[in-house]
């Protein structure tokens, strides 16, 4: 059977329960949203292929529980992964606050060249508002990783996140077959192609294509 | 000249059966001379077609030399055993010929078996015991049963080795007698009884278990006393060794091939199929009662229960009961006094938290997150149900109040995720806050360990459901293994809130209160999971999913589920599991099951071995012991009748049929 796309990209929702993940889930792949979703319990994901200049690019996009007890099991599901969602809600300082924790869970169970986005989710409801958009911005500067927010309830900026990991990702997938095609400019470490890799033609759609 | 007058002999009747090596030891009316001597006891059936036991010496009969050895043959009505008269005795032939003792069946009233079963006494006579034989070789037991094969018989209460004889009659009239005493078919009695014997040929398991389901309520409800239950038990033991005796050439078959079979590949029985029952009815949860209203027959209740759950309209008052809430025991008056404390006792909590004014709550962050965790999750449980669907629906606060009072019952616990979807359909059934939050902390007890802080629990029942499938269904453990799935992750919604988002609002009532009688052994929850995995192992397998179409997969099975189907194929899963020969201790200690090699401890759980099949060192010990009438499922209460390699299981009142 013929593959529908040319690439795939694992991606990862986390942050607190309640912050709507699921939500933003919901609204990027069956562009929908309701208000009572029920929580998530342990791991789902659910697929939506975007067309990403000409490629077709396949998301498959976990949603994990949010509560910290059920983190020894999510955790299990990092492995892969290459970008992760950190989503916050505004109207909850807590969560914000706990970005910071999530940040370093990334670092002690995902690969370490894992793309990052910090979304600020239910901008929506200014009048419950707890947390500004500065400080957001100011947290993403510090962590060096992208922001912004959203709201899936106005369907406001979930495509734009979602485009914009993905075009991180791969970017930074073509930069590294770059560097592996070319051993003398790239860093050591970067996956060198192997005799089978040889057989296909080296651009990056041949590596993630494989995944 | 000998050989004819054999002939002669046996023309005028059958042996239907023979033992050899039977001694006489008295009989009334006999020379003392007579005693002693040893013969051969058969059943006979005459020209007329009555039947007899007769006792034939010795010294009549030389029975050829390639026989000798056997303790015992069954004569068909063709092949018969040769036989040849040795030339000595010929003059005497009449004289032995009269040392012969008929025992004609329609006289037989009462038999025993003493002395180790190795003695068997017929009486035609009550108070007297006319002919007393002994068994040489062996004992008693397969005479027994095949002698039970012509013959309706009743235990007597005094004794358990004395058979009444109920009425000596053809098969087919005893069967049917027997059913219909039974009155469980409405249909004509003759073809059920007919249509049961031979599809016991074909469908052993089915046609047993369909047939003694039916049985369950008459074991119950029949109008006996505590004395009489005990003789339908009986009597259905016995129509179940009759009818399985039918089974006996396709199981000697079976049973020399078995123990070969276990050391190259192990496999489990065939899995029996066994109808759900209906649902306890007000009638008989009424009738479960004494006077005061306590619950006298708690265990048959459970078993009930187990097959066919609850009739919805006394679902508020037997959950109580089953979530601990209240005791089985409890009169009436009792219940009512402990109701009233367990609501004072309820609402002095809810006071503790709800008196928590706002500034303490500022300064209280560890209360506050709780406290905002519950509502987040009250605001997305079950809110498509119409109990809890619209703003401001007034049970979304009930379901709070509860749950932050749950915090205060059990402040180390506290609130996690799950419990509000274990909470709203208690509430949504009790109505009652006080009752609801009872019912809660009662399930909560139950599966306390779904929420370990270190999710522990969790994991360990992951380790056991991946032993049990690997057990169950080892070809679908062995595929999930390599597809990095042999931790069972994808279970683990499952296991955590037990089913709830898998099956509708309705269903999950039903599970859950099979769930809740903890029959038929521990982790019945663990081998639902198993059912539900097994029924999905060829889509697994033949699509070669891997890690996350597995998880999605099992993730979209959510409201496609039978409730009835996956609780049904889970019991008969059990019952493929606890009849292997191959059955590992590690398996019996996640059953909750006494393991053979007592000194394995439950807290040493091996790691899950997911390239190599169980051990089958413990299956040779339980094999042994297998055919010695013993073991398995000690902590219930079952008769295990071991025959033809066929092992039957007779739990206490309710009943059903294992194959080994």
């Amino acid at each position: 059977m013929a593959k529908t796309y040319d690439c795939l990209f694992k991606l990862l929702l986390i942050g607190d329960s309640g912050v709507g993940k699921t939500s933003i889930l919901f609204r990027f792949s069956e562009d929908a949203f309701n208000i009572s979703f029920i929580s998530t319990i342990g791991i789902d994901f659910k697929i939506r292929t975007i067309d990403l200049d000409g490629k077709k690019v396949k998301l498959q996009i976990w949603d994990t529980a949010g509560q910290e007890r059920f983190r020894t099991i999510t955790t299990a599901y990092y492995r892969g992964s290459m970008g992760i969602m950190l989503v916050y809600d505004v109207t909850n300082e807590k969560s914000f606050e706990n970005i910071k924790n999530w940040i370093r869970n990334i670092e002690e169970n995902a690969s370490a060249d894992v793309e990052k986005m910090i979304l600020g989710n239910k901008c929506d409801l200014d009048s419950q508002r707890q947390v500004s958009k500065e400080r957001g911005e100011q947290l993403a500067i510090e962590y060096q990783i992208k922001f912004v927010e959203t709201s899936a309830k106005d369907s406001l900026n979930v495509e734009y996140a979602f485009y914009t990991l993905a075009r991180d990702i791969k970017a930074k997938m073509e930069k590294k077959q770059k560097e592996a095609s070319n051993p003398s400019g790239g860093r050591s470490g970067v996956h060198k192609p192997t005799l089978n890799d040889a057989r296909k033609p080296v651009t990056w759609l041949s590596r993630c294509s494989v995944l | 000249m000998s050989t004819s007058s054999g002939d002669e002999l046996h023309d005028q009747y059958k042996d239907l059966f023979t033992q050899d090596g039977v001694l006489l030891k008295t009989s009334v009316g006999r020379p003392v001379s007579d005693f002693n001597s040893i013969g051969m006891l058969c059943i006979v059936q005459n020209a007329d077609g009555t039947k007899c036991i007769e006792w034939r010496p010795n010294d009549l009969i030389t029975i050829d030399s390639d026989t000798q050895d056997q303790e015992w043959a069954v004569v068909n009505t063709v092949g018969r055993r040769q036989r040849t008269l040795s030339g000595n005795i010929t003059s005497d032939y009449a004289n032995l010929r009269a040392r012969i003792i008929k025992i004609p069946l329609d006289d037989l009233k009462t038999f025993r078996i003493t002395r180790n079963n190795q003695q068997m006494q017929f009486s035609t006579k009550p108070g007297v015991w006319q002919n007393t034989f002994y068994f040489q070789h062996g004992n008693a037991e397969i005479f027994v049963a095949y002698l039970k094969n012509h013959l309706k018989t009743a235990k007597t209460r005094h004794d358990r080795n004395t058979y009444m004889v109920v009425e000596p009659n053809d098969e087919s009239q005893v069967l049917n007698k027997s059913f219909a005493e039974l009155d469980i078919f409405t249909e004509n009695t003759t073809d059920v009884v007919w249509n049961l014997v031979s599809n016991f040929k074909q469908r052993p398991y089915e046609t047993t278990l369909e047939a003694f389901s039916k049985l369950t309520d008459i074991v119950y409800y029949g109008n006996e006393d505590v004395n009489g239950k005990r003789d339908v038990s009986e009597e259905v033991a016995d129509l179940l060794t009759k009818s399985m005796s039918a089974l006996e050439d396709t199981t000697s078959v079976t049973r020399s091939d078995e123990y070969e079979v276990i050391s190259v590949k192990p496999t489990l029985p065939p899995r029996p199929c066994i109808p759900r029952g209906s649902p306890l009815s007000t009638e008989k949860w009424d009738a479960l009662q004494d006077a005061d209203g306590r619950i006298v027959e708690v265990e048959g209740v459970k078993q009930l229960i187990f097959r066919g759950g609850v009739a919805h309209s006394i679902r508020s008052t037997v959950w109580k009961y089953l979530l601990d809430y209240f005791p089985w025991k409890m009169t009436h008056a009792e219940l009512k006094t402990l109701q009233k404390r367990k609501t004072e006792e309820y609402f002095s909590m809810k006071l503790q938290w709800r008196s928590v004014t706002e500034g303490q709550e500022n300064r209280f962050s560890e209360y506050r997150d709780r406290k905002s965790l519950v509502e987040k999750d009250v605001n997305r449980t079950d809110r498509t149900h119409p109990f809890f669907a619209g703003d401001n629906n007034p049970h979304l606060a009930v379901l709070q109040d509860i749950l932050m009072t749950y915090v205060m019952y059990n402040f180390d616990l506290g609130y996690v995720q799950g419990m509000s979807d274990i909470l709203a359909p208690l509430l949504l059934l009790l109505g009652n806050e006080v009752d609801s939050f009872w019912c809660f902390v009662g399930f909560m007890e139950k599966i306390a360990s779904n929420f370990d802080m270190d999710q522990a629990g969790m994991k360990h029942q992951l380790l056991q459901l991946q032993q049990l499938l690997m057990f169950a269904s080892p070809e679908l453990a062995q595929h999930l293994s390599q597809k990095d799935s042999g931790n069972m992750y994808f279970c683990f919604r499952w296991l955590l809130v037990w089913f709830k988002r898998e099956f509708s609002h309705i269903d999950i009532m039903r599970l859950w209160e099979v769930l809740w009688t903890g029959l038929p052994c521990a982790n019945f929850h663990l081998l639902i999971c198993v059912a539900i995995l097994d029924a999905e192992k060829e889509v697994i397998i033949s699509r070669d999913y891997g890690f996350t179409e597995i998880l999605k997969h099992v993730n979209d099975l959510s409201m496609t589920l039978d409730v009835d189907r996956v609780l049904s194929s889970a019991e008969g899963i059990y019952h493929q599991i606890v009849s292997a020969p191959h059955l590992t201790d590690q398996i019996r200690i996640v059953l909750g099951i006494e393991p053979l090699n007592l000194s394995m401890s439950t807290n040493s759980d091996p790691e899950p071995s997911t390239s190599t099949l169980p051990s089958t060192k413990p299956s040779q010990v339980e094999l042994k012991e297998g055919n010695g009438n013993t073991i398995f499922g000690q902590e219930m209460d079952e008769d295990v009748v071991v025959y033809n390699g066929l092992r039957i299981t007779i739990v206490t009142k309710t009943v059903w049929a294992l194959l080994a």
